[in-house]
């Protein structure tokens, strides 16, 4: 009898400790936790494209054209956003233009508020920081490594390549309306005024 | 009645005298540790590090520290001995180049536990909690800038090679990273070959020798630093490929520059180790006169070198 109890208590022994030593859990559920901390750049970008670049505070592009012409570099330290030590500004700028002529990778838009005045829209090579760095919608220091800063860029670009562009492109038409908000870069060093390029963000058609 | 005053006995001078020997020494040491600079630099067997670590060390005298150089020669145990010295020797600051972005963070801990400061340059550690700031190149966006050159340059077509630098480090992913972001649109760009060569001119030069042999119709190279262009470009020399393949590097080295002026290189973007390692010193010194609050990661931008605009820069851009 009591040979009995014994092997009951030790097989109730082995019990509790296999059953605290092993835990079951979904894949799902087991791949969320392993992400948790991780930095999802992908979210962040589709985020800012779909809810926050409509109330994203932009300046007059014609203002803007006219206060570089005027003072580059005091204008530039005084409005734009710049990444550590630099002399590339950047800015987000919006406005109502014309399309003046459809190039290879731009669109030449004039603008309505000074036909004077022009500016392109990238329709092709959709690089570098101008959307994150003015924007700021986000903080170098809050990046353990940088490589993730730099991603965001990268996700920004190709939702503006995958998403904005085509269909700019789908319906541009010489002559067209249309109000455009973008991200555009300025270089105080090496200025070149007559081909800055504006990063669309959104546009839209006046038909 | 006054109390008769008691003559200071002859042991009561001595221990007096000691005492206050005792105290004005270790004032006077503290004083002198006190202006004592560690530049810490990953190796010196690269000119690039080296301009990095004389400029700093340059800088911090001007500012009235003495500095010294420790050469890691990129090996982090000898890093880890060069941190356990200069912590022992009272230093007030680091300007330190880590050798790796995960290997060099527990020696910049042991630091700061010792309250010493730590200003990394060029490259980064993978924290954000140990070092006071980090000064480092904005490497993805030249490398986004040279990629959108090297596409145009070779009319969206071609086979090329990358060689890449130490694979430990943060800047040779960046620079991969800023790279690719661009000529991976371009489908018919085909990267036939991707090795690292350790930012070492020879070892570049050896795997760009054996990648020829299974690919002798290359059309570009691009390189992660200008040491590796070099021996990139000394690989195409002996084979006698110098004017069919195009080379692109990073850092703005005099001799890539000079190759650059002598079209023999097609670009490289231009780093400023000077500017990067004076700004570590004078963070330094502020942070040694009083001042804690510090941006964790300051980006210091690149330019992109090209044939077209060589004559605007000098050398590691000297004109800074």
């Amino acid at each position: 009898m009591k040979q009995v109890i014994k092997y009951i208590v030790f097989a109730l022994l082995i019990g509790l400790s296999l059953y605290n030593a092993v835990y079951f859990e979904s894949l799902d559920d087991h791949k969320r936790g392993q992400n948790k901390g991780v930095f999802d750049v992908k979210t962040l970008a589709i985020d800012f494209m779909a809810s926050k670049t409509e109330t994203l505070p932009a300046i007059n592009a014609s203002e803007f054209l006219v206060n570089i012409a005027d003072d580059i570099t005091g204008y530039c330290k005084n409005n734009g956003k710049k990444l550590g030590i630099s002399d590339n500004y950047n800015f987000i700028i919006e406005g109502n233009a014309t399309v003046a002529t459809i190039e290879d990778e731009n669109i030449l838009l004039v603008l309505n508020d000074d036909k004077e005045q022009h500016i392109r829209i990238a329709t092709d090579f959709i690089f570098g920081n101008a959307i994150r760095d003015a924007s700021a919608i986000a903080d170098i220091g809050d990046f353990q490594n940088t490589m993730d800063f730099n991603s965001i860029s990268v996700e920004l670009n190709n939702i503006v390549r995958e998403t904005v562009v085509p269909l700019l492109k789908q319906k541009v038409e010489e002559d067209d309306e249309l109000y455009f908000k973008g991200a555009v870069e300025v270089n105080t060093k090496h200025p070149d005024l007559q081909h800055l390029k504006v990063i669309p963000l959104i546009i839209k058609f006046k038909k | 009645m006054t109390k008769p005053t008691k003559p200071f006995s002859p042991q009561n001078l001595i221990l007096l005298l000691l005492t206050l020997f005792s105290l004005f020494g270790c004032n006077e040491k503290k004083k002198d540790a006190s202006k004592k600079i560690a530049v810490v630099i990953s190796t010196l067997n690269n000119p690039w590090f080296v301009v990095l670590g004389e400029s700093a060390a340059e800088r911090a005298r001007e500012l009235g520290y003495e500095a010294t150089i420790f050469d890691s020669q990129n090996n982090t145990s000898k890093e880890a001995e060069h941190f356990e010295n200069l912590i022992a020797a009272g230093y007030s600051a680091v300007l330190f180049n880590p050798t790796d972005s995960e290997g060099s963070v527990s020696n910049v801990k042991r630091a700061k536990r010792a309250g010493v400061p730590v200003f990394c340059m060029d490259r980064e550690v993978n924290s954000l909690d140990v070092a006071t700031s980090q000064i480092i190149s904005d490497s993805f966006s030249g490398c986004v800038a040279l990629g959108e050159y090297f596409v145009r340059q070779l009319n969206k077509k071609g086979k090329y090679v990358e060689l890449l630098g130490l694979v430990g480090d943060n800047n040779t992913w960046n620079r991969s990273k800023g790279f690719h972001s661009v000529v991976d649109l371009f489908p018919d760009l085909k990267m036939v070959s991707q090795q690292s060569a350790d930012f070492d001119r020879s070892k570049a030069m050896e795997v760009l020798e054996s990648i020829m042999q299974s690919n002798p119709d290359l059309n570009a190279v691009f390189c992660g630093n200008d040491a590796m262009a070099m021996g990139a470009y000394q690989a195409l020399v002996a084979a006698g490929k110098e004017k069919d393949v195009m080379v692109f590097g990073f850092d703005g080295a005099d001799d890539v520059m000079n190759a650059i002026a002598d079209k023999k290189i097609k670009a490289t973007v231009m780093q400023s180790p000077k500017k990067m390692a004076r700004t570590a010193a004078e963070l330094a010194d502020e942070y040694i006169k009083g001042k804690r609050d510090f941006s964790k990661k300051t980006p210091l931008a690149v330019s992109l070198v090209t044939q077209e605009n060589i004559k605007e820069f000098g050398d590691y851009d000297s004109r800074n």
